[in-house]
């Protein structure tokens, strides 16, 4: 999505799709578009004048909810709510679980979480490690072009693009490890998220250790010896501070967390 | 006495659970205004040029408000209690903290509120600001207030609030070990759940009623109406039901500005802070920096005390001075400490000022007290429930400020403690009671406490 | 827009991406739901929304276009108290009261899922609710009893799990 305009005080033009493709119409390339999902993010933003866009494009009847299974792919609409992952096996369960509370998990999406800019505190998009844990790929839109493309390079652009659902394959195992949260209002200060494919590729991926969720490649290649993957883990990262937590802190922590993901795999081979 | 050991209902119990009580925001009058604040982006700036013509002239906006507009600018709030005024309700030539008000808006929608604070113009001179209080005593730290980095006008004009009692020199050459401690509690925001907030409402009789959330309704009126130069029956103050205050809704905040808001447009206004402002702008309980130093013998009594407190009271004085008085006469916490040393310093930072908060300037040196009997405690290989029992407040024991106790309940609260955490006490401990010290209970060091009003 | 609140509906006009808070608070003069912080992290704005709790700062008005939306104020009237309110009296799980609406809602609906009397899942329920009086526990022990099926006498208040030390010690 592009940038919004920060535009005079003059009404927001609103953009209500009935379905995926007025929905792909109405984003056209997204200029001066600001996408609204469940609102979660958006709207306090508005509310505190910090977005002020010229147009907001409104999800929520565009039909892009669900969660549909084909044999062992899973794919999930970019309006499902967070909540509806919570039961899902890790990574994505307890990774949705860590997010918020009950009445923001039912209102806030998938989508919504993938593609947030970046906050204030911590980075948000806590849902962005797990699915790329799991190796999922992108679905989305701009001027009129639909791709499908792995999840890592549409998160480089997810600003200028409608995402529309994302897919993956139900993995052999999974782990999730994260910082406990002060309160239900922060986002994930850190956690990293593990997934063991049925053709034995591992990928683990971390939130919050830098501007979004990204891959740990080093620990990956590591991960016979997972003392070593933890440290490793610390090169395809850049910490930063910020009111959750130090960056000094978060490179404490975070290769504790690439051990409990690994042994919580090794459990479940 | 019907009430007193008695379960009864909550009289607004009802009213909450139905959503019936009526909270400042909730009250409702046509034809209201939104009141927006221009606040200081700076934590210490002079004010180089502040136009509110184009604001006032946007459509919508019925009033705009700065320094000029205000009958009586520095008004001290405790002036009954020797403390002078320091700080303007607006700010004139300068800013000492961010968040620092410096006009206010109002206008027909909150939208419209936002947009005319935006279109004021003001300009600034960034000066170099202070946070740390220790700093403060530099000579090259910058000098941020009128009467320089603390406050001078204790008793007698001193710049320091002093406690002496008996003879600390004796007390430190008898003691058996000295133990240090230096104890930093940080600033506390109140957090309620419901923001500042105030409705003023101009009455046909000329008169201002004023919803207000104020903790502290007669205090408020007479803030008001000293701040606008006016009788006190000019205003019906309307409150005593508050979403949460903690002792952060006590300083006035917002009555006086929607008052002149109201004044200047002859209709009703409303100010309600986000929790942005609440978190960024509303004081906060002081941040401090306590330093102990304690003189006690090997079987854990403690012959006397040295302390210095610096009390960070942010940008200017408000109730600081008070806070750090109280704060004074109960820095031995619960116990009895007969000979002292004690030095308190208000200390100016550019932080947002601070303010009351549960306990006042008292809970920071409990916090401190009880911190360090434990470290005494831990230096001598002492158990740190009976060394507190040693030393506990007993009738006749004297405060620092030389009033003797009555019937303090220490030891019998901490026994109740004892038995709480399944701690087991030694039988002399266990029988220990809060009658006048003799015997092993009143060695020589605490002789001159018992019935005496001796002290600063 | 059309909403429905507390059984009777309503046509707004305004913007969808309106806060629903404001929308209740202002067009419609509804009270009951709290402006804390227009930001969802105090849940005094919480509403239900056909049933299901959310925060009425964060929903657009236009998701809640068609909806059956309750307040505070369609639960029980004073003469005639839910449950959870009574409660919530008995309890004195309410102090300045300003959580009260929302805390309320939250636990209903908890409560209309089957929620029991378990602390850690009410807590799980209301992880969201900040209270900056109460401590929480009078919060937990009104749930808990409502959720048990306890009755309440409204002309005393109750002793409740965290509120005394019988026989020097915590129940």
């Amino acid at each position: 999505m592009a940038v919004a305009s920060v535009a005079s005080d003059a009404a927001t033009e609103i953009l209500m799709p009935g379905s995926e493709d007025e929905a792909i119409a109405a984003f056209g390339d997204g200029t001066e578009v600001v996408v609204v999902g469940g609102g979660t993010i958006v709207v306090p933003d508005m509310t505190y004048r910090r977005l002020r866009p010229a147009k907001a494009l409104m999800l929520g009847n565009a039909g892009l909810s669900g969660i549909e299974t084909d044999g062992s792919r899973v794919t999930i609409g970019a309006m499902t709510p967070v909540q509806a992952l919570v039961d899902l096996k890790a990574p994505l369960g307890p990774c949705a679980s860590n997010v918020a509370d009950l009445e923001i998990r039912s209102q806030g999406t998938v989508g919504g979480n993938l593609c947030a800019g970046e906050g204030y505190e911590a980075p948000r998009g806590d849902l962005q490690g797990a699915f790329l844990a799991l190796g999922a790929t992108a679905r989305s839109a701009a001027e009129g072009d639909v791709t499908e493309e792995p999840l890592e390079d549409f998160l480089a652009k997810r600003r200028e693009r409608l995402l529309l659902s994302v897919s993956f394959d139900e993995p052999a195992a999974g782990a999730f490890a994260g910082l406990d949260r002060p309160h239900t209002h922060d986002y994930t200060a850190l956690a990293v998220s593990g997934a063991r494919a049925h053709d034995g590729t591992l990928r683990l991926a971390a939130t919050g250790a830098g501007s979004w969720g990204a891959r740990l490649p080093s620990a990956e290649a590591a991960a016979g010896d997972p003392a070593a993957a933890g440290e490793a883990a610390l090169q395809d990262v850049t910490p930063h501070d910020d009111a959750l937590a130090s960056a000094w802190y978060r490179t404490k922590v975070l290769p504790v967390l690439v051990r409990r993901v690994l042994a919580e795999l090794k459990e479940s081979a | 006495m019907k009430v007193v050991g008695a379960r009864i209902p909550r009289y607004d119990g009802v009213a909450h659970v139905t959503g019936r009580t009526t909270y400042v925001d909730d009250v409702s009058v046509p034809g209201t205004l939104w009141a927006k604040a221009l606040r200081s982006p700076h934590h210490h700036a002079g004010i180089t040029k502040l136009d509110t013509s184009k604001a006032e002239s946007m459509p919508g906006v019925h009033a705009v408000i700065t320094w000029k507009d205000v009958p009586l600018l520095e008004y001290g709030h405790l002036s009954a209690l020797g403390i002078p005024a320091d700080e303007p309700l607006l700010a004139k030539d300068e800013v000492r903290y961010l968040g620092q008000p410096i006009a206010l808006v109002a206008a027909e929608s909150e939208a419209l509120a936002s947009a005319a604070v935006d279109a004021i113009e003001v300009g600034f001179e960034e000066r170099p600001a202070l946070f740390d209080i220790r700093q403060a005593f530099d000579s090259e730290s910058p000098k941020i207030h009128q009467w320089g980095n603390w406050y001078p006008h204790f008793e007698g004009e001193m710049d320091v609030r002093q406690i002496r009692k008996g003879d600390i020199d004796r007390a430190f050459e008898e003691a058996d070990t000295i133990v240090q401690g230096v104890y930093r509690p940080a600033a506390i925001e109140h957090a309620p759940i419901e923001t500042q907030v105030c409705q003023v409402v101009p009455e046909p009789n000329g008169r201002l009623t004023i919803y207000s959330c104020t903790q502290a309704l007669y205090f408020s009126l007479g803030v008001v109406a000293a701040h606008l130069q006016q009788p006190l029956n000019r205003f019906k103050l309307v409150g005593g039901t508050t979403g949460g205050g903690f002792g952060g809704k006590v300083d006035t905040a917002t009555e006086t500005m929607t008052c002149l808001l109201v004044m200047k447009a002859n209709k009703p206004v409303k100010w309600r802070w986000t929790r942005e402002e609440e978190f960024l702008c509303s004081s906060t309980r002081a941040p401090w920096h306590m330093e102990l130093a304690t003189a006690v013998t090997k079987d854990g009594w403690i012959l006397g005390q040295k302390m210095l407190t610096l009390h960070d009271s942010g940008a200017y004085s408000r109730f600081s001075p008070y806070g750090l008085t109280k704060h004074s006469f109960h820095h031995t916490g619960a116990y009895s400490i007969p000979n002292l040393h004690f030095d308190g310093y208000v200390v100016y930072t550019n932080r947002t000022p601070t303010t009351a908060m549960r306990g006042f300037g008292v809970t920071s040196v409990s916090f401190a007290v009880e911190t360090h009997m434990n470290r005494i405690a831990n230096e001598l290989g002492l158990d740190p429930i009976e060394i507190r029992l040693k030393n506990a407040n007993r009738i006749g024991d004297t405060s620092p400020n030389g009033i003797a106790y009555t019937d303090p309940s220490t030891v019998e609260t901490i026994q109740a403690i004892a038995q709480a955490i399944g701690h087991e006490l030694p039988a002399d401990y266990r029988t220990m009671t809060n009658e006048p010290r003799t015997g092993e209970l009143l060695p020589e060091h605490l002789v001159s406490q018992v019935g005496s009003t001796e002290g600063h | 827009m059309n909403l429905t609140v507390n059984g009777v509906a309503h046509e707004v006009s305004g913007s969808e991406l309106a806060p629903l808070l404001d929308v209740l608070r202002e067009e419609l003069g509804s009270m009951g739901a709290k402006a804390g912080c227009h930001q969802g992290g105090c849940g005094s704005c919480t509403v239900l929304v056909d049933g299901e709790p959310r925060r009425s700062c964060l929903l657009p008005a236009g998701y809640a276009d068609g909806t059956q939306i309750t307040t505070v104020e369609g639960l029980g009237a004073p003469e005639d108290l839910m449950p959870i309110q009574q409660a919530f009296v008995h309890y004195y799980a309410a102090q300045c009261g300003f959580c009260t609406s929302g805390m309320m809602l939250a636990a209903q609906a908890y409560l209309d899922r089957g929620g029991t009397d378990d602390p850690e899942a009410i807590q799980h329920a209301l992880a969201g609710h900040v209270c900056r009086c109460t401590g929480y526990s009078k919060i937990i022990d009104a749930v808990a009893a409502t959720a048990r099926g306890d009755s309440f006498d409204l002309t005393t208040t109750a002793v409740g799990k965290h509120t005394t030390m019988a026989n020097g010690g915590p129940e």
